[in-house]
């Protein structure tokens, strides 16, 4: 899954780039290690897809939803997760 | 799995879950009113206890551990579950047997904290829970299979709806067998990593030797501020452990998330075998539809101004009423006791300090319960998450969440409901940095000061479209929240610096609040805060009642009384009346009180206040609102007048007795409106700040730093201004 996505590099985005009700799948969590344990911890596995449901009224954080359940994350961490298109 | 129904005793039970499995709702339901909650110790982790009855005449001691995600801690709650776990909390031994919460509708996600404590090896029962809400969207849970895949008792209930309880209730009477299973794998090299590791762990009774391999990990995955492992795990195997993690990380990058990796594929294959789920329900369309007004980019916050305003009116107004019939009511109770006591100084401490302390604790009460009130019901509805996903942009400009915003709001009616409220903020610094800043928002006990010394001071002129006496009511409120904001900028820079700087938060599904669970919850806020700070309140309101009462000036106050003798001979009411309110004022002036109020004058005097207003300060320290009925008995005046218009006169004619110039100026109004702003002079906050923080530092800090800031504050209106020539 991961080398699959990693073929597409090309394609792949950061999380916050994407539109409100976008999907993609999860490459990769490139946080700083306990944060990027906790994001897994959450669901947040590579090859997961992934949904940004919208944006907070004033542009941030970002509601995303993963394995059907619905978080609120910033853009600071939203940043470093980079995602690949369906 | 399991066996025969085992021994009557006690049994211990903890319930454990995800944030929003119905954690809560289940402890509720199980215990009902038997519940206690104190602290763990040295942590400020908020331990619930409940007595519940079960078959057979038995009994469970149930706790209620804090929701969490892992047990690999990301804050102090989580940290308390993995020790009590683990076996390395103090105070709380390992669970005999734990009933751990799902969601039915997610239930990928919270199986990964199931795993991780199947994997201990601990006896456990799975309760899938919202098994109403799952059919409701087609979704079908075979119990059975999970039951085989996961090696303990699996069971489906509904704790809001009182379903299942009865067959888990029966479950709780038997020996569960712990499960056997292991849902990850370690790679060779950090197998032999940790087995090494494990071994030079001290041996305890307490730790099954499956969760040893979890502390080892814990050693291994540790980023400082570890509290237990510290205690436990000597500072040499520490160090290594930490060598060892920085190898790994040079030649095995990915190991620290490997093992969550492949709980997910473990969930995964579960899933698949356990769940049916229809192919549409992939998104809940009532929550979108729901969503999409409620965080609509215009819609959303409007919805949200108007529910905060609800909110705030209610504790306001709402509270108002109740207020004021626990007044009246301590009033009678005050006059009854009193007219059957003769008169004497045990009368007065009954009425004046006790009845009159215990009537301060209750008034706070009714704010208390209708905050939480509303609180349990946005919080249990869900839309308390949503409310922090459109404020999170706002309050991150400070360094906090969204989650900071309400207890703020709140401490606008009152700061210790507020500072109350603060538990539902999880981050640690930022619930420190929370409540260290609620007590500058410009509570209902200041709007008396206000109001006073606005309406003796500043002059009642237009000046565009806004009155005089309205900017600077405006202006006093503003001041309080920029100090707030200036605060808590330099606190998350210095003290509370630092912590996983990750903010994310659930949205969970909306639901109709349990009712039974919301009560509960007011109920347990409200007899909290008697018993633990209504005690301190209590203390404080005996102290200054003695402090203001005592030493009697005997030589003038007896001459008075005799002139007051002979004016009720003569039928002069009105004359009598007078000297009483002469007694009383010169009472209050020989009293410790009132010499303190002399005492404190050269230090108050840059500020521009004399010892008048020095003894309001200091009876301020009962409830800022006191100062208003101080200064009455000052000036002569009727003390309990609603009309404040004599009393404001009497600050404005006032007169200096050694200059025969006036007292006070409007620079002296403003410099002490600033003063009453910033000051902390409530007693009661900081009794409350002490028991939500469980420490005596953070309530001291908190006393000098808003007494120094007030200090400086009102010192720099007050000299400035006269340098600028507005001192007369």
């Amino acid at each position: 899954m991961i080398r699959r996505a990693s073929n597409l590099q090309t394609d792949c985005r950061p999380l916050d780039r994407l539109a409100a009700g976008e999907r993609g799948i999860i490459v990769s969590v490139d946080c700083p290690p306990p944060v990027a344990r906790r994001l897994m911890e959450l669901g947040l596995i590579p090859g997961t897809e992934i949904e940004v449901v919208r944006r907070a009224p004033l542009g941030d954080p970002l509601e995303i939803a993963v394995r059907g359940v619905h978080l609120s994350l910033r853009r600071t961490e939203a940043r470093h997760i980079d995602i690949a298109p369906v | 799995m399991i066996s025969r129904p085992s021994e009557p005793r006690v049994r211990r039970v903890a319930i454990l879950g995800n944030p929003n499995a119905g954690k809560s709702t289940l402890f509720n339901a199980l215990t009902g009113l038997r519940q206690k909650v104190a602290n763990y110790p040295g942590v400020t982790v908020e331990k619930k206890t409940g007595f519940c009855d079960l078959p057979r005449g038995q009994r469970a001691e149930i706790t209620d551990l804090p929701g969490s995600y892992s047990l690999q801690p990301a804050s102090p709650d989580e940290m308390v579950v993995r020790d009590v776990l683990l076996g390395l909390q103090p105070d709380t031994p390992p669970p005999g047997l734990i009933v751990f919460v799902v969601d039915a509708t997610n239930l990928d996600r919270h199986l990964y904290l199931a795993l991780q404590v199947i994997e201990l090896g601990r006896p456990l029962i799975l309760a899938v829970n919202m098994m109403d809400a799952a059919r409701e969207r087609g979704l079908e849970i075979k119990t059975d299979a999970l039951q085989r895949q996961l090696g303990v008792p699996v069971l489906g209930i509904s704790a809001a709806k009182a379903e299942g309880l009865d067959t888990l209730r029966e479950l709780m009477t038997r020996d569960v067998e712990p499960s056997t299973r292991h849902f990850r794998e370690f790679p060779a090299h950090l197998q032999r990593v940790v087995e090494r590791l494990e071994q030079r762990l001290p041996r305890r009774d307490a730790l099954p030797d499956r969760a040893r391999r979890d502390l080892a990990v814990a050693l291994l995955l540790a980023s400082g501020d570890d509290d237990a492992l510290e205690r436990h795990v000597s500072p040499d195997t520490r160090r290594d452990a930490q060598v060892l993690a920085k190898r790994l990380d040079e030649f095995s990058p990915g190991w620290r998330s490997g093992d969550v990796m492949g709980r997910y594929e473990a969930i995964a294959a579960l899933v698949a075998e356990a769940v049916n789920a229809p192919a549409s329900s992939r998104t809940d369309a009532r929550r979108e539809a729901i969503d999409r007004v409620l965080t609509h980019r215009i819609f959303g916050p409007i919805i949200f101004v108007v529910m905060m305003g609800a909110v705030f009116q209610s504790v306001f107004a709402w509270a108002q009423p109740l207020m004021d019939l626990i007044d009246f009511g301590m009033t009678r109770i005050g006059n009854a006791v009193g007219s059957v006591m003769a008169d004497g100084p045990l009368r007065s401490l009954v009425v004046d300090g006790v009845i009159a302390g215990v009537g301060t604790t209750l008034t706070f009460v009714p704010q208390i319960a209708v905050l939480f009130l509303f609180l349990s019901i946005l919080e249990d509805s869900g839309y308390m998450a949503r409310a922090a996903f459109i404020m999170d942009r706002v309050m991150s400009r400070v360094g906090l969440s969204g989650r900071s915003f309400i207890p703020l709001l709140s401490s606008f009616a009152c700061a210790i409901p507020g500072i109350m409220a603060t538990r539902s903020i999880e981050n640690r610094r930022d619930r420190f940095a929370t409540i260290m800043i609620a007590p500058f928002m410009s509570c209902s006990a200041r709007l008396p000061v206000y109001a006073l010394l606005i309406g003796a001071f500043v002059p009642n002129r237009w000046i565009g479209f806004v009155t005089l006496p309205g900017l600077a009511l405006f202006s006093m409120y503003f001041l309080g929240i920029l100090a707030a904001i200036l605060v808590a900028w330099a606190l998350k820079r210095t003290v509370l610096r630092g912590g996983m700087p990750l903010y994310v938060m659930e949205l969970p599904a909306y639901r109709m609040p349990a009712w039974r669970s919301v009560f509960v919850t007011v109920r347990e806020r409200s007899l909290l805060f008697t018993r633990n700070a209504g005690t301190v309140i209590l203390a404080i309101t005996v102290v200054l009642w003695f402090l203001a009462s005592y030493p009697k000036h005997g030589e003038a106050v007896r001459a008075l009384e005799s002139q007051r003798a002979a004016a009720v001979v003569v039928g002069d009411t009105a004359e009598a009346h007078a000297i009483t309110r002469q007694i009383a004022s010169s009472t209050l002036e020989h009293s410790f009180a009132g010499r303190a109020g002399k005492l404190l004058e050269p230090t108050i005097a840059p500020l521009g206040f004399d010892w008048r207003i020095g003894i309001g300060l200091i009876t301020s320290l009962a409830a800022r609102e006191v100062m208003v009925s101080t200064m009455a008995t000052v000036f002569n005046l009727e003390s309990g007048d609603a009309d404040l218009q004599p009393l404001r006169t009497s600050l404005r004619e006032a007169v200096d007795t050694r200059t025969g110039k006036l007292a006070y100026s409007p620079l002296t109004g403003l410099s002490l409106m600033v003063f009453y702003v910033l000051a902390c002079q409530c007693m009661s906050t900081l009794a409350v700040v002490h028991r939500e923080t469980n420490s005596w530092r953070w309530p001291i800090f908190m006393l000098v730093m808003m007494n120094v800031m007030a200090y400086a504050a009102s010192f720099v209106v007050y000299q400035g201004g006269r340098i600028l020539g507005y001192g007369t």
